[in-house]
């Protein structure tokens, strides 16, 4: 036994195991809610739009539903069904959350996500009525793991008018798809349970 | 026919005709009306422009309208600014921001680029307005987005003139088009020979 525990020591000590990370995964249970998320603001392409592969510029703290406020008319179209855009809120939303986890630096600037295209698409201010609505009645929700664990939710565009099958294979949500499902009478967690497998609302502690 | 009743008819015939331009031509005049009530329910399309290809678009059927307000604000400060003018390009409606830096809300034009509408249908009209303020340049807002019978709203950020500005001249601000739109125009025109970015992969 003694010998054994030398041995691990040992080990651990040269760099050979290295000692388990005693750390919990983020959860609902265990994880606040994030207040502010840290924008990165790409520099613009000649047209005027963010430029995904553009430097950072600067980086803008902003209120976390206010982002996601201002991601979902970007992202989702505000014309398209209620439902569709209650999805698309959730899926903005535990995006942001999971990235808020889960920081990353450039060039010296530490940020959870971007304004571009390689995390959600941001503008300031360009909130409309209906999408905030859409943000405002999901906000009591999360939508994770079954044990809590907050991930990352995926989408992309996908296909109009098709339930964009290989979009749940891939585990992400066409957002096309989701505005199929809504149309075709679905809900939101209906939706989401479409895309998602194995994932499950929660209420978010306040 | 007597000359003199000719003369009659043709002038009562060119004042019909000029009322009903009129009424086609000058919307705000009807839209500055209603801008000061409450915002009311929802007007319908009266005419859907790019529902099919084969449609003609006609310049003179009324287009349909769709609720708008426009938020007016300091750039740098970001705080609202009242009283600014805020100028509709397409209809000329004009508008003055409140204390809390909005126009009332109004009824605005849904109009879609017609280079595109018998390709790809635009998922949203596009509209332009002006801001002016005294003390401040003049902010051109290209592209806010309109959806029939949907509440919109855009926000122009305005700039003051300060005292080392020499050459003073209008801010422009263009919202970019829709991502999901863009892919749909790219991928109306791909050819299967030539897939470039190709069509999105799921797991990427």
């Amino acid at each position: 036994m003694s010998k054994f525990r030398v041995f691990v020591s040992a080990a651990v000590a040269l760099g050979i195991i290295s000692p388990t990370a005693a750390y919990a995964a983020p959860t609902v249970d265990n994880t606040q809610e994030p207040a502010t998320i840290r924008v990165a603001i790409r520099e613009n392409n000649p047209n005027g739009e963010p430029d995904p592969r553009g430097r950072i510029v600067w980086v803008q703290s902003v209120p976390f539903y206010e982002y996601c406020q201002d991601v979902l008319p970007n992202e989702w179209m505000p014309s398209w069904h209620a439902e569709s855009l209650k999805a698309g809120a959730i899926a903005i939303k535990m995006f942001a959350w999971y990235h808020h986890l889960h920081p990353i630096t450039i060039d010296g600037f530490t940020f959870d996500v971007d304004n571009t295209t390689n995390f959600q698409t941001f503008r300031y201010l360009s909130r409309q009525p209906v999408t905030d609505r859409a943000v405002a009645s999901i906000r009591r929700y999360a939508y994770v793991k079954p044990n809590g664990e907050i991930i990352e939710l995926n989408y992309r565009a996908g296909i109009p008018n098709d339930p964009n099958w290989q979009y749940r294979n891939a585990q992400k949500m066409a957002q096309w798809g989701s505005q199929y499902w809504a149309q075709r009478g679905r809900n939101y967690i209906q939706i989401l349970q479409f895309y998602y497998e194995q994932r499950a609302l929660r209420q978010v502690q306040t | 026919m007597k000359p003199q009743r000719r003369l009659f008819l043709a002038v009562a015939r060119s004042i019909t005709a000029a009322c009903v331009i009129s009424a086609v031509l000058t919307p705000h005049i009807t839209a500055q009306a209603t801008a000061q009530a409450d915002p009311g329910p929802h007007s319908l399309p009266v005419q859907q422009p790019g529902a099919s290809s084969g449609e003609r678009l006609d310049p003179y059927a009324p287009w349909p309208t769709a609720r708008l307000r426009v938020r007016v604000i300091d750039g740098r400060t970001l705080q609202p600014l009242p009283g600014a003018e805020v100028v509709l390009v397409e209809t000329e409606q004009r508008l003055r921001t409140g204390a809390n830096g909005y126009t009332p809300w109004f009824d605005a034009p849904v109009i879609r680029n017609p280079r595109f509408r018998p390709l790809v249908a635009e998922l949203h009209g596009q509209l332009t307005v002006i801001a002016y303020k005294n003390g401040y340049r003049d902010s051109i807002h290209m592209g806010i987005r309109t959806h029939e019978g949907l509440d919109s709203q855009a926000t122009v950020w305005m700039y003051k003139i300060g005292p080392e500005d020499r050459r003073i001249e209008p801010v422009l601000y263009q919202e970019p088009y829709h991502h999901l739109w863009l892919i749909e125009l790219v991928d109306r025109f791909r050819r299967n020979s030539q897939l470039g970015e190709g069509w999105q992969d799921p797991n990427r």
